[in-house]
C-alpha cells in the first residue's frame, strides 16, 4: 500500500537529485535539465498532498491547480532559457559554466 | 472601477504597442517609448479613481489594501522612469543586437518593461500562493529576456545566463516551500495562513518550518539579502543599464512586499514569530555589513551601485525585523520611494556618462562638473541621498528606519546600522570627490543632454530634495 510518505520520499529524492545536479554539473544544458527535474519533484508532492489531504470527504484541488501553473511556467521558462543558452553558445562557442567569467571583482 | 482594470489596461497597452511595432516597422522607435510612457501616466492617473469591491471569484487571490495600491503606483512610476531613461539608450541597443535593418528589435526593449510592470502590479496584490507564484514567474521570464537583450555583448549574455539559472533554482525552492506549507496547513492562502497555522498540532511545526525556510530563501534571493546576494553584482554589471535600474528597484520592492505579507502572518504566531525575528535580524546585520564593506573596494561604478543596493536591502530588512512597530510599514514605504528616486537618478547619470566616455569605471567620472554641471550636480544629490546626509530623501528614510528599530529596542541592529552608515558615507563621497576634484581625462568632450533627459533629471532631483524637507505625504499614504 503506497502512502503519502512514499510519495513525499520519492519527490524529496528527485528534488535532491536535481539540486545536486545543479550544484555539481558544469554543463549549462544539464543544469537546466536538473532545474526542470526539481519542478517535476514539486509537482509530484503537490499532487500527493492534494490526493491524501482529504477534508470533509473532498480532496483539496488548490494544489492541482498550482501544478498546472507550474507546468505552464516551466514551459515558458524552457522556451526563453534555451533561447538564451543558444545565443550564449553562438557568441562563446561553449556551454560550460566555468567559461562564464568575463566579470570578476 | 474594477481594480483588476488597472492591470488589464497595462497589458493591453503592451499588446497594442507590440502590434504597432509589428505592423509599422518604419515607425520611429522613440515614439513607441513615448506612447508607453503616456499610457503608463494614464494608468497612474487611474489608480486614484474610486475602486469597486472585488468580484467574489477573485477576492481570495487579490487584494487592494493601501499597501498594494501604494506599490502599484510605485511600480508604474519605476516603469515610466525605465522607459524614459531607455530613450538615451537607443544607440547602445542598436549596436548590441544583430539586425538586418537599423532599428530592428529596438521597439521590444521598451515594451518588455510594460509587461513586467503588469505582472509586478498583480504581484503586490497577491494574497494567495498560486497568484504569487504565477505573477512572480511572469515578471522573471520578462526579466530573463530583458537582461540578455544585447546579444552581441558577451557580458550581457553571461549576466542573463547567470540570472536564468539562479532564478530558476529559487523558483524550485519557492514552489517546494509552498508545497510543504500547503501540505501541512491545507491552504494556499497567505491572508489566512496564521489562522490555519494556529489550528495545527505542535508536532507538525517542524515540517512547516522546512517549508517556511524554503520560501524565505526564495524571497531573500529576490531582495538580494546576504548570503543570497552572490548573483547580484555580475547580473547588475552585465545587464543593460535601464534594466539594471528596473531590477534593482522594482523587482526588489516587490520582493519586500511579498516578504512583508508573508512575515506579517508568521509574526502572529508567537512560537514562530520569535524564530523568524531572529532570522531577519541576522539577515539584516549580515547584509548591511557585507554590502557596505564590499562596496568600499569597488572601482566600477555599476558594481558600486550593485553593492550599495545590497546595503540598502539591509536597511529595509532592519525595519522588516521591527515589523511590530506601528510606523514600520510607512518607514519601509518611504525608504523604498527615496531609494527609487536616488538610485534611478544615479543610474541615469551612469548611463549617459558610460555612453560618452566609453566605460563605467569610476575614473570615467573624472571632472564631470566641467563636462556637464547638471549631471555632476545630479550625481552629487544622488550620492548625498544614498549616503543619508541631511536635507535629502535618504536622510529621512534612514531616520525613520532607525527610529522604528530604536522603538522596538533592537540595539544590536542599531549598532550595526550605524557602522554601515559611516562606511556608506566613505564610498559615496569618493564618487563626488572624483567628479569635482579631478581633471577630466584627455579628449573628453562636454556632454549635451536632450530636453527630455534634462526634465527627468531635474524632476528626480526635485523629488529627492522635497522629500528631504517634507516627507509627510508618503508617510500618510501608508498609515
Amino acid at each position: 500500500m503506497t502512502t503519502l510518505s512514499h510519495y513525499l520520499m520519492a519527490s524529496g529524492l528527485l528534488f535532491s537529485l536535481g539540486l545536486a545536479g545543479v550544484m555539481l554539473r558544469r554543463n549549462i544544458l544539464i543544469i537546466f535539465m536538473c532545474l526542470e527535474m526539481m519542478l517535476s519533484a514539486v509537482n509530484l508532492s503537490l499532487v500527493a498532498f492534494s490526493r491524501y489531504g482529504i477534508v470533509n470527504g473532498i480532496q483539496n484541488y488548490d494544489a492541482q491547480v498550482l501544478v498546472f501553473f507550474i507546468i505552464t511556467v516551466a514551459a515558458a521558462e524552457v522556451a526563453v532559457g534555451l533561447a538564451i543558452i543558444v545565443a550564449l553558445f553562438r557568441s562563446r562557442q561553449t556551454t560550460h559554466s566555468e567559461d562564464l567569467n568575463a566579470m570578476k571583482f | 472601477m474594477n481594480p483588476l482594470f488597472l492591470e488589464y489596461t497595462v497589458v493591453l497597452l503592451g499588446i497594442i504597442l507590440l502590434m504597432v511595432e509589428a505592423f509599422l516597422p518604419d515607425l520611429d522607435k522613440k515614439k513607441i517609448a513615448l506612447a508607453g510612457i503616456a499610457g503608463l501616466f494614464f494608468v497612474l492617473f487611474l489608480t486614484w479613481m474610486p475602486l469597486h469591491s472585488l468580484s467574489i471569484e477573485s477576492a481570495p487571490f487579490y487584494t487592494t489594501d493601501p499597501l498594494a495600491l501604494f506599490f502599484k503606483r510605485f511600480m508604474i512610476v519605476m516603469t515610466i522612469i525605465t522607459l524614459w531613461m531607455s530613450l538615451d539608450f537607443i544607440p547602445v541597443i542598436q549596436r548590441g543586437i544583430p539586425g538586418e535593418r537599423p532599428g530592428a528589435g529596438v521597439g521590444e526593449f521598451f515594451i518588455l518593461p510594460i509587461f513586467a510592470c503588469a505582472s509586478l502590479m498583480w504581484l503586490v496584490s497577491a494574497i494567495s500562493f498560486i497568484m504569487l507564484f504565477v505573477s512572480l514567474e511572469c515578471m522573471t521570464v520578462v526579466l530573463y529576456i530583458s537582461i540578455s537583450y544585447l546579444r552581441k555583448d558577451p557580458k550581457t549574455l553571461e549576466a542573463g545566463t547567470k540570472y536564468l539559472i539562479l532564478s530558476a533554482l529559487t523558483t524550485g525552492f519557492l514552489v517546494y516551500g509552498i508545497t510543504w506549507i500547503f501540505g501541512i496547513t491545507g491552504t494556499t492562502s497567505i491572508e489566512h495562513l496564521a489562522d490555519s497555522i494556529a489550528l495545527l498540532p505542535p508536532q507538525s511545526l517542524t515540517p512547516l518550518l522546512f517549508g517556511v525556510g524554503l520560501v524565505l530563501v526564495a524571497f531573500c534571493f529576490k531582495i538580494a539579502a546576504f548570503p543570497f546576494q552572490f548573483w547580484l553584482p555580475d547580473v547588475y554589471q552585465g545587464a543593460p543599464t535601464p534594466i539594471t535600474a528596473f531590477l534593482s528597484i522594482a523587482s526588489k520592492a516587490a520582493g519586500f512586499v511579498l516578504l512583508l505579507r508573508f512575515l506579517e502572518q508568521l509574526y502572529l504566531i508567537p512560537t514562530l514569530g520569535k524564530k523568524v525575528f531572529a532570522v531577519t535580524t541576522l539577515l539584516a546585520m549580515m547584509t548591511l555589513l557585507f554590502g557596505n564593506l564590499a562596496a568600499m573596494a569597488q572601482t566600477n561604478m555599476k558594481r558600486l551601485l550593485a553593492y550599495s543596493s545590497i546595503a540598502h536591502t539591509g536597511y529595509v530588512l532592519m525595519a522588516v525585523a521591527s515589523i511590530g512597530a506601528a510606523l514600520a510599514l510607512p518607514a519601509i514605504g518611504f525608504y523604498l520611494v527615496a531609494y527609487l528616486a536616488m538610485t534611478s537618478l544615479a543610474f541615469i547619470v551612469l548611463l549617459i556618462v558610460t555612453e560618452t566616455s566609453g566605460g563605467n569605471e569610476i575614473y570615467c567620472f573624472q571632472g564631470l562638473h566641467e563636462r556637464s554641471p547638471l549631471l555632476a550636480a545630479a550625481m552629487t544629490v544622488a550620492m548625498i541621498s544614498l549616503a543619508g546626509l541631511p536635507l535629502s530623501a535618504g536622510f529621512f528614510g534612514k531616520f525613520f528606519i532607525f527610529q522604528v528599530t530604536f522603538q522596538q529596542g533592537h540595539y544590536g541592529l542599531l549598532g550595526v546600522g550605524t557602522i554601515s552608515v559611516v562606511a556608506g558615507i566613505y564610498y559615496y563621497l569618493k564618487v563626488i570627490k572624483v567628479m569635482y576634484w579631478k581633471q577630466p581625462s584627455q579628449g573628453s568632450a562636454p556632454i549635451t543632454l536632450s530636453k527630455l533627459t534634462t526634465v527627468l533629471i531635474s524632476l528626480l532631483i526635485a523629488v529627492i530634495l522635497i522629500l528631504g524637507i517634507y516627507p509627510t505625504p508618503i508617510l500618510m499614504s501608508l498609515q
